[in-house]
């Protein structure tokens, strides 16, 4: 199923992106700075917002607000700020607190796990099975590279579970828990890990679950189920719109024997047709931490992403030079694409094949 | 490091666990920058009171210093760290005020000459007017006056805006009312360049003790660049204290002089910074690279990444994709020219952040690894 490039089409393809980077990043500056420090300071307000409303959370229209405050808060942390900025995309503002190698967000995953299997494993062998372990975060089965078994039946379950806890989930990613089960490797193999993810998530859980409701005494009750609900809202909103970004329906997978000795073109091609983009409007792309720009992130990951909406016509121009799929789509629809991708590949080989025949 | 949050045991400890950073304090920076930034804590606001010209191309910035700031000793530096387009920048600058003048009105001031090539000189000289905030570091720096006591008779060899120390000096010794003989030799280009003119004349004029000679190179030629005459004209001068401040040749010119005549090194103190200057377009990739938290010094050639280089020392420094995607591999350049393998381009010559496995040296290099 992969598109299929002369080498010399391959070069020129990365002649055509290296050129609109090069532009970009060239044009840095005041804009992008002013930008990010923007939405920190929306962050900021947000959050302290949130914390502020909870407590009065017993009328219940506040305890509306302050958990959309806290959870809105939670997620422009994650998504705009923490996952682009670890990325290296405000790097070059030499400011040490939107420093790439030292920035902590607001998550269990530490900073350092998300880097390794994130910006690393996923960024470099993105949709390649076997070496992109976000592919299907090890518990989903999205393409028939893996082979079906009864237990994949009751993956829509898994995936629920997924989204419901996210934050855990991709906190452990970097344990490989499929790897220990299968003996590969042990679990003391993991103990700096380990003593990491409980560092981190203890943290996480003693600042949303423990103090914040202790220091409201009367009311804790209401403070620990409002923190549960913003943390609830970012988990789910954060692994939809990162499920949109590879799990569509024409998202192309690839194997480990394809990517060796892999020029920058090919590198780039991967990425292009490993990545799905949906649409929206401009807080949709915000609040995604423009992940709804996912082609472009995964073509330029270092580029500070409000870059992205500008530049999206001119890499959808590339990918038609080229013959490429520009996979884009409303945000419904392509979660609906989603849906049916777990769904589908939950399902044995043989009834997929029958099932998906009898549809066209 | 230029966190000025000290560990405060308990509060800090929390702090660290509900903002996730080992600065807390400025978790709340991006917003009291707006509301009021002399309130920021991730460095110390200075709120710029004005603006004096000293020359065509120095000025004099006074400084009031928030709350937070601790003091200084004459001869000491403090990092300026302002935002331009975008990008913060560091630049150290030595203190040309007397630490009298902080204690009286809490105030201090830096004298900037615009460094030729020099962006950040040239954006401050052009855009810091009264009212502005910027950022300083707490003060550094060992180029102390002599300790009270006793007055050793002092030489000063200083040249073109490597006199901003020797102001300091100068007064702080005027006020003790030092009683020892104290000779300044300053060499500049035309007496027009002359920085700090009106305290070095006040102070000649009113302290028996100093005794100046300004050289203008330019003006005076060849007789006017530090010789032996200039140093057989200062009685006992091989027995004094010297304090050297200027240009790199200056420096040489007088260490060599000074040791012909034995003076001693624990005599002298020299200090200098000037702005860190760009290599020439067409230097050849490679250069000597120097590890500097390993103390390694390898030479490179050719195209050869800094990464590369790292692990051929036997360094192991943190990498993922060495393809330079997932910036695993960026660490701090704090000197030096690379030039950028994806794209082509030289980085600046001063410190900011890189990604080892895709910057080849271009020049010498020192990196924080
Ligand atoms: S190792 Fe990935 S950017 Fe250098």
């Amino acid at each position: 199923m992969t598109t299929q490039l002369t080498q010399s089409q391959l070069d020129d393809l990365a002649r055509d992106l290296d050129a609109i980077r090069d532009e970009v990043r060239a044009d840095l500056g005041e804009r992008d700075a002013r930008y990010i420090r923007r939405i920190i300071r929306l962050h900021r307000t947000l959050e302290i917002g949130g914390r502020v409303l909870m407590p009065f959370g017993f009328i219940p229209p506040v305890f509306v607000a302050g958990v959309a405050s806290l959870g809105v808060a939670k997620i422009i942390e994650n998504m705009e700020i923490g996952h682009n900025v670890m990325h290296g995309q405000y790097d070059w503002m030499n400011d040490p607190s939107l420093h790439s190698q030292t920035y902590e967000w607001d998550t269990v995953c530490t900073g350092d796990s998300w880097r390794q299997t994130h910006n690393y494993e996923h960024h470099t062998y993105t949709n390649v099975i076997g070496k992109d372990r976000d592919y299907g975060y090890a518990v989903l089965r999205l393409s028939d590279d893996e082979k079906w078994k009864p237990w994949h039946l009751l993956q829509f379950i898994n995936y629920l579970m997924l989204t419901v806890f996210f934050q855990w989930g991709v906190g452990l990613h970097e344990l490989e828990s499929e790897r220990i089960r299968r003996r590969e490797i042990k679990l003391s193999d993991k103990k700096a890990f380990l003593r990491d993810f409980f560092r981190k998530g203890g943290r996480q859980a003693f600042k949303d679950y423990v103090f914040f409701p202790a220091l409201t005494f009367p009311v804790f009750p209401i403070v620990l189920a409002g923190n549960v609900c913003a943390n609830l809202v970012r988990n789910l909103w954060s692994s939809t719109v990162i499920f949109c970004g590879h799990f569509t329906e024409d998202a192309e997978t690839f194997s480990e024997a394809s990517i060796e000795n892999e020029s920058r073109g090919q590198w780039y091609l991967r990425q292009l047709t490993g990545s799905s983009n949906f649409t929206g409007g401009k807080w949709v792309h915000i609040l995604s931490g423009h992940l709804s720009h996912q082609i472009e992130h995964h073509v330029f990951p270092d580029i500070p992403a409000h870059r992205y909406r500008e530049i999206a016509p001119r890499v959808e121009a590339v990918c038609r030079k080229y013959g490429l799929k520009y996979n884009t789509g409303s945000f419904g629809k392509q979660y609906w694409t989603v849906l049916k991708r777990i769904a589908h590949y939950s399902l044995p080989d043989r009834v997929r094949v029958k099932l998906e025949a009898q549809a066209v | 490091m230029l966190s000025t949050i000290r560990s405060q045991g308990a509060l800090h400890w929390l702090g660290r666990q509900l903002f996730n950073r080992d600065d807390p304090g400025a978790f709340f920076d991006p917003l009291l920058a707006v509301l009021n930034p002399m309130w920021v804590r991730g460095f110390v606001p200075a709120r710029l009171l004005d603006v004096i010209d000293e020359t065509a191309d120095t000025r004099t910035f006074r400084l009031r210093p928030s709350a937070r700031w601790q003091g200084f000793r004459a001869g000491q530096h403090v990092n300026v760290i302002v935002d331009v387009d975008g990008v913060r920048q560091h630049r150290t600058f030595t203190i040309s005020s007397a630490p009298s003048q902080w204690r009286t009105d809490g105030t201090l001031t830096l004298t900037v000459k615009r460094h030729p090539g020099g962006h950040v000189t040239h954006w401050m000289h052009d855009h810091l007017r009264p009212g502005t905030i910027l950022g300083i570091s707490q003060a550094f720096g060992e180029f102390d006056l002599p300790p009270s006591g006793q007055p050793k008779p002092l030489l000063y060899i200083m040249g073109g805006s490597g006199v901003t120390p020797a102001l300091s000096h100068l007064v702080s010794l005027a006020e003790r009312d030092y009683r020892a003989p104290v000779t300044l030799l300053y060499y500049v280009r035309t007496q027009a360049d002359v920085i700090g003119a009106e305290t070095l004349y006040a102070l000649a004029a009113r302290w028996p003790a100093l005794s100046l000679h300004v050289f203008a190179t330019e003006e005076q030629g060849e007789a006017a660049l530090l010789n032996e005459q200039h140093l057989d004209a200062v009685p006992g001068f091989a027995a004094r204290d010297a304090y050297l401040c200027g240009p790199p040749g200056l420096m040489d010119r007088a260490n060599a002089l000074l040791a012909r005549y034995g003076v001693q090194e624990e005599q002298i103190r020299c200090t200098f910074f000037s702005a860190p200057t760009a290599v020439a377009a067409d230097t050849p990739l490679g250069g000597a690279v120097t590890f500097a938290r390993s103390d390694i010094h390898v030479d490179s050639d050719g195209d050869a990444p800094l990464l590369e280089i790292a692990e051929a020392a036997e360094l192991n420094p943190a990498y993922g994709c060495r393809m330079g995607i997932c910036h695993q591999c960026s660490c701090r350049k704090t000197e030096g020219t690379v030039v950028n393998r994806l794209t082509g381009k030289a980085s600046g010559p001063g410190e900011e952040t890189i990604q080892l496995c895709i910057s080849v040296p271009q020049g010498p290099v020192t990196v924080d690894l």
